[in-house]
Formats: structure tokens, sequence, C-alpha cells
């Protein structure tokens, strides 16, 4: 496993703080989850209950098992995570797969990264707490996934489908390809980034 | 950076023919088209042995067919 040095913004002054990209998520990892995440993805599970939010309008992510997922995917080369760490806290977690093609009209049916999970931490969540503690945790987490998809010969390449609420986030913020509406995948909007794409990202942020 | 192993492969005229076809449409290197060939092997082959079938739809019919694995 690798660990890479990265820079996240702390929201409240706006300074950079360092934090460890992970290139794997390990057992250690998985326990940070478990400790750190759990209870309060809980704890907002019971607050949206008690104020009568409806399921459906919940974020869809807040069910999600990391243990389950990673133990799914073992041992399989097509799938890997990545994990940033930053004042001894697991911030964001992201899970890949390397056996999807493209759909862009102009890279269809070349490979790409593909961002199967990709979540932050509670804290950071603006969502869930109304504030958050770190910024940049997902952007630098797609950024990871254009690196892997350069080193893989993949030209930077990646895709995802969006949970509703981070739509925006892909669209505007991102400048990602909008592809619409994807009925095999519970209608969620499907959204990718083309060679070009990759490297403006890459020299933006 | 992950430990590599260098290994020989040994391939027929139709087989380098394939290679480099395939290499040529998804724009990736021959080594890249390998290794892609074995992840996604390896994924239909757990997937398989996981309980799922896996089928192919035509795009315009809708008609599916099941892809066997022996």
């Amino acid at each position: 496993m690798a660990v890479h040095r990265i820079f996240l913004v702390a929201s409240q002054t706006q300074e950079s703080v360092e934090a460890q990209l992970h290139d794997a998520a390990n057992a250690e990892l998985l326990t940070r989850w478990e400790r750190e995440w759990v209870p309060d993805l809980e704890r907002a599970k019971q607050q949206l209950a008690a104020k009568n939010v409806p399921r459906a309008e919940w974020p869809h992510d807040l069910h999600w098992d990391w243990r389950k997922k990673l133990a799914y995917y073992k041992g399989l080369l097509g799938v890997e995570t990545f994990a940033i760490l930053c004042l001894e806290r697991l911030q964001g977690l992201m899970m890949i797969n390397l056996t999807k093609d493209a759909r862009l009209a102009e890279q269809k049916g070349k490979p790409l990264v593909y961002v199967d999970f990709l979540q932050t931490a509670p804290w950071n969540r603006v969502d869930l707490v109304g504030s958050r503690q770190f910024e940049g945790i997902g952007t630098s987490l797609l950024l990871a996934a254009i690196a892997r998809s350069e080193h893989e010969g993949f030209h930077g390449r990646i895709g995802l489908h969006s949970l509703p609420q981070s739509e925006g986030y892909y669209r505007t913020k991102l400048g990602m390809s909008d592809l619409g509406p994807d009925s095999l995948k519970q209608q969620l909007r499907y959204f990718e980034v083309s060679p070009e794409q990759a490297r403006r990202l890459r020299e933006e942020i | 950076m992950k430990t590599k192993k260098t290994m020989t492969l040994n391939l027929t005229d139709a087989e380098m023919t394939a290679l480099d076809e395939l290499a040529s449409a998804k724009d990736l290197t021959k080594t890249s088209v390998l290794r892609q060939a074995l992840r996604l092997y390896q994924m239909v082959d757990h997937r398989a042995r996981s309980g799922d079938k896996m089928f192919f739809e035509n795009d315009a019919s809708k008609e599916k067919t099941e892809l066997m694995f022996l």
C-alpha cells in the first residue's frame, strides 16, 4: 500500500492541512470507518426519522457498508480502494472499478476508471451536520481516480453515477459531461470525464 | 509502486493480430490490453461463482443472450 501526501482545506480558516492519500483501504482503515463514521451516520438516520423525513429523501449513501463492499471484491484486480486520512481521522473513502468502458460518443468503448462509491466523513458533510471540517475530499479522491486512469493508460477517463445530492458538484463545479439518467442504475445520472477534461481538471485544481 | 514480474508470452499470428486490433480500438498498449483481459476474466469468473449470470442485450431488439462459461 502506498501513501501520498495531499492537502485539504480547513473550512473555518481556509488554511491548507496536510493529509495522506492511501491507495488501498486496509483493515485498520475499515476499523476507523466503523469507529469514526458509523455512529455519526446512525445518529443522522435517527434524526431524519425523528423529523419524519421520507426515506426516499434521505442521502442515499447512509446505509453503505464498506466492510461488506471490500469483502465482496477482495482479491479482484479490477477493483481498488482509496482512503484519505487527516489529523488521524478517516476523511474519505472511494472504490473504483477498472473493468468498465466509456460512454461519451467520442470515447465510446475505451476503458475508464469507474468510481463505484465515494463517501466523505459525516463531519465533512453539509447535508448531515450543516457544516464541514475539511473541503476538497471528494475532489482529491476524483483526482486520484484520474491519476490512476492515466497510470493505467486510460488517459484520465473516469465515469460515475451521481447520487442526487451530488449532481450539481459534478456538473457545475467539476464540469463533467452529464449523460443523463441511467435506467439500469436506478435513474441515477451518469457523468464522465474525457481525456481533455481530465487534463483541464488536473491543471485547474 | 507495486512490484512487477516479467514473463515471456508466445502468440500465434492470429492472436497477435487480435491483440494489435484491440490495442488500437481501445487506445491501449498491448500490455494494458492483456492486463485488462485478466481483470475482466477474473471479475466475470468471480461473479459467475457467486451465482450471477452474464447477458448480452441487443440495443435495438432488446434480445438477451446468456454468455456461457464452461
